[in-house]
């Protein structure tokens, strides 16, 4: 048979394939078009915030021997495999020549390729996806789990605190101490005893406590005059908590007392130490939460990695990674090599807007993004899930209520497909004038925007609580639940992970919109963060815009530039987080 | 959503075409020997009883004028072709069909003599006194712990490890499980599941526990591990089944009913007297594989 393969006929005919290769490869052209587009915008953003242009080759170099080289060793050690190694230097010595080679012909035959220098375009097209490449194998493996999973965790932890804190620039943080202390405290003490002791029963009084707690805290707020200074609040409310936590945690993994104990104590030292740091940005004492966000997870996952020994040289890898940098940094200074002077610096994130370019900074818009961002996210999240449930769980789908239900769809489905300038309108109508909510204030603001994504956090709720097995459910009523049983113990549970995604989808909407806070007010620059929801606020978004309107080219090519990757980073960790605590929940299933 | 699908009674099942493809009756008859009459005690008094049973989904009438009455401590088996109403009138009996919008009930069903479609009656309480298991094993994404405790939580009853382990070791599961007591129920094989089911079921001891088709998703060897915990569950509870299995219907049950298409109940006595001498002759077609 084999010798007969060159001749046309194998005796059982020929199939055409040429429409369905042609076709798969229109479909992969479709499906990389939109990426390339963004990656080449992106590329330029960076390259403007980071003020890439005006990099030497030598720094570059520099960085590349220090930083990035290392870091591609310790991925292709973690990944350990001899031929992927080969394919990595193949792809960064092949791709050096062959951007430059490409650069150059473009450069001369076509035309001038506006602010990049090839370095840079190399730093992109080759070597940004290469170090993804060895980083996505190397992470695969324990010893590259273990780098990334230590990097991951203070990383995180200082994110989520410092997000956390910047909440207490708005929010009254004596407030927060009592609702603490006589609500969730004792309702959560009440819960874990009745937990230990098996009394189910005892475990339903901790809601009835906290609300009776909750209310207390907001009748007695007034009440009481002496409060602890804010430190000692961000202590008792942050700091012993999340230790505690991080002991149980390590408790519950079979340690002994002592390690538990040790990492508790580690936790509560750390966030101690915060009482005496401060900073400059941030409410007073709230360096005591980022300490103990940072330190708490950090502890416990040294100490798992260490207890069950996998991967341990991926401890390394910040070691590595910090080195690296140190000594780049120190050999750039020694040498006098010319480093670009980056728009986006810690003083960007840290200082009011200004007039003058070198000193703007996006530390207001960022408080006001990430203010709005946390009352959207609980209202959409509220309201979304419960019109979800009432719709699939509780409604009939014939008769009257049947057609009710069918329009109430119909028109949910269609107000996500409003413009957001009419929403805004809404805000303006509704929120701003009629509530007399304000003008441009924070408040106005998150309202509107929750009921922008109202209808996409309502949609994907649904479609998540109706792919919930119906078999689950039978079961459930079978056992003589209720529906509300049913839903709370069996329906939500499922339906989590899929609610989540939709609302993190929806809220990556909501915190780039611009339109409705023009409507309803907003200011484009503001130069103090807002300090309660009714005052006014301007948002990443607003401030971007504004900037981008300047006369002056450094603020429309470099300061733009650097909001743009401070909303993208912002915007990306905050999926970032609601991405994991998705995937825990579902992995706990 | 949970109202809209009219239940899927009665999916095709191997179980059934075992008998079609193989029309020599005296294969049961044999199996019905062999096992005897099961000769559950019993005290022979009627647990429940229908009479003149309407059941419409719509205008489609699943089950027409049924009357039979369930006696205590025996297994009932329901036995028909597909589409004849069995697992709809299972579902009657602990309102589960409530759930279903289109669904109508007409005549009456009494529980120990009280009407439970009286306007008095919350379903939900009822369905706490009658258990039921689903043709596909299924467990919720929770530990066997919690899966076990369920009914007792949802009752607000208290969860006690005895009573866990209790229900465990009715169900025939314990041995298996009681050192992953903490873990999924779904990392259970298909026939575990099942068992873990049951032993939801009858962990807040119900009066009755229904069964639409155990075994038919599980295979041979599974299927008769239920089928001898059914033999031993039936000196606690009154166990109703639907089979499309003729032999289990045979080899378990002490009284069989014959239900053919329209949800005409055609037969229903000792499960001895239908299978060897059956008064109508559709009943004799059906167990012998002649339709069906």
């Amino acid at each position: 048979m084999a010798v007969e393969r060159d001749t046309a006929d194998s005796g059982f005919g020929e199939v055409s394939r040429i429409k369905g290769i042609a076709f798969r490869y229109l479909s992969f052209g479709a499906s990389v078009i939109g990426i390339l587009a963004l990656a080449a915008l992106l590329v330029y953003v960076f390259v403007d915030a980071f003020d890439l242009a005006n990099a030497s080759p030598e720094w570059l170099l520099t960085y590349f021997l220090t930083l990035v080289a290392p870091f591609i060793g310790f991925c292709l050690y973690s990944a350990g495999d001899r031929e992927l190694l080969g394919r990595t230097v193949l792809a960064l010595g092949g791709g050096l020549l062959g951007t430059a080679v490409a650069f150059e012909a473009i450069e001369l035959l076509v035309r001038p390729i506006p602010r990049l220098t090839w370095p840079v375009a190399y730093l992109f097209v080759v070597a940004v996806p290469v170090v993804g490449y060895v980083l996505f194998a190397g992470a695969q493996k324990p010893v590259g789990r273990t780098g990334f999973g230590l990097l991951g965790r203070p990383v995180g932890g200082a994110a989520l605190g410092t997000a956390v804190a910047m909440l207490f620039i708005v929010f009254d943080m004596r407030l927060w101490f009592l609702v603490y202390t006589l609500g969730i405290f004792p309702a959560g003490l009440v819960r874990a005893y009745g937990g230990l002791r098996g009394a189910g029963r005892l475990a339903g009084l901790s809601v009835p406590i906290g609300v009776v707690g909750v209310v207390a805290a907001a009748f007695l707020r007034n009440v009481i005059r002496t409060y602890p200074t804010s430190p000692l609040i961000f202590a008792w409310t942050f700091g012993v908590p999340i230790a505690f936590a991080a002991a149980t945690l390590v408790d519950s993994r079979g340690a002994s007392r002592e390690s538990a104990a040790a990492v508790g104590v580690v936790s509560l030292v750390a966030a101690g130490l915060g009482t005496t740091l401060g900073s400059s940005a941030l409410p007073d004492g709230s360096t005591v939460l980022v300490l103990a966000a940072t330190v708490a997870p950090t502890a416990t996952y040294l100490h798992r990695t260490v207890e069950s020994g996998e991967g341990l040289s991926g401890l390394a890898l910040p070691v590595l990674l910090g080195g690296g940098a140190l000594a780049g940094a120190a050999i750039v200074g020694a040498f006098g090599i010319p480093a670009p002077d980056p728009w986006l610096d810690p003083g960007f994130v840290t200082e009011a807007p200004s007039r003058n370019a070198v000193e703007a900074g996006l530390y207001p818009a960022i408080v006001g993004s990430v203010i709005i961002i946390a009352i959207v996210a609980l209202l959409s999240f509220v309201l979304g899930v419960g019109a979800a449930v009432f719709l699939e769980e509780y409604t009939a789908d014939t008769g009257i209520v049947g057609g009710i239900t069918r329009i109430i769809q119909i028109n949910i489905a269609n107000l996500a497909a409003v413009p957001s300038v009419v929403y805004g309108l809404l805000g303006l109508g509704l929120f701003a004038n009629l509530l007399g909510f304000g003008f441009g204030t924070a408040v106005t603001a998150s309202l509107t925007l929750s009921l922008l994504i109202l209808p996409i956090t309502v949609i994907s709720a649904q479609e998540a609580i109706r792919s919930v097995p119906n078999d689950l459910r039978q079961a459930s009523y079978g056992m003589g639940a209720t529906r509300w049983q049913t839903t709370k113990n069996v329906v939500l549970p499922e339906a989590l992970p899929g609610i989540l995604t939709g609302t993190i989808l929806a809220l990556g909407r909501a915190i780039g919109e611009t339109a409705p806070l023009i409507m309803i007010g907003a200011a484009t620059t503001v130069f103090s963060a807002p300090n309660d929801v009714w005052s006014r606020f301007s948002a990443m978004p607003m401030q971007i815009f504004a900037w981008s309107d300047f006369p002056q080219a450094e603020f429309r090519y470099g300061v733009v530039a650097a909001g743009v990757v401070t909303l993208l980073i912002v915007l990306l960790s905050m999926n970032a987080t609601a991405i994991i605590i998705r995937n825990k929940m579902e992995r706990g299933t | 959503m949970s109202q809209n699908d009219v239940p899927d009674t009665e999916a095709q099942t191997n179980a059934g075409g075992e008998t079609r493809s193989d029309p020599d009756d005296s294969l049961v008859r044999t199996d019905v020997r062999a096992t005897g009459s099961t000769g559950h005690g019993g005290s022979n008094e009627t647990v429940v009883e229908t009479r003149d049973l309407d059941v419409y989904y719509g205008d489609e009438r699943a089950i027409d004028d049924v009357s039979m009455e369930i006696p205590e401590h025996q297994v009932t088996a329901l036995i028909g072709p597909s589409g004849c109403g069995k697992s709809t009138f299972l579902r009657c009996v602990n309102r589960m069909n409530d759930l279903i919008d289109v669904a109508r009930v007409e005549g009456t069903i009494t529980l120990r003599g009280t009407d439970i479609y009286d306007s008095d009656v919350d379903p939900v309480a009822l369905r706490r006194k009658v258990g039921m298991v689903f043709q596909k094993p299924n467990p919720f994404p929770k530990s066997i712990r919690d899966n076990v405790a369920y009914g007792l939580e949802v009752q607000g009853r208290d969860v006690t490890e005895d009573r866990i382990e209790e229900s465990l070791r009715a169900a025939a599961l314990w041995e298996e499980v009681k050192d992953q007591l903490d873990e999924s129920g779904l990392a259970l094989s298909g026939g575990q599941q099942q068992r873990l089911c049951i032993a939801r079921a009858i962990a807040p001891d119900p009066e009755i526990v229904l069964m639409d088709e155990p075994t038919s998703a599980l295979d041979p060897v599974a299927a008769s591990k239920i089928e001898d915990l059914i033999d031993e569950l039936v000196e606690d509870y009154t166990v109703v089944i639907v089979t499309h299995n003729m032999q289990q219907a045979a080899r378990i049950s002490d009284k069989t009913a014959v239900f053919l298409t329209g949800g005409e109940l055609v037969e229903f006595d000792d499960t001895t007297t239908v299978f060897e001498n059956p008064d109508d002759d559709r009943v004799e077609d059906y167990i012998t594989g002649k339709f069906g």
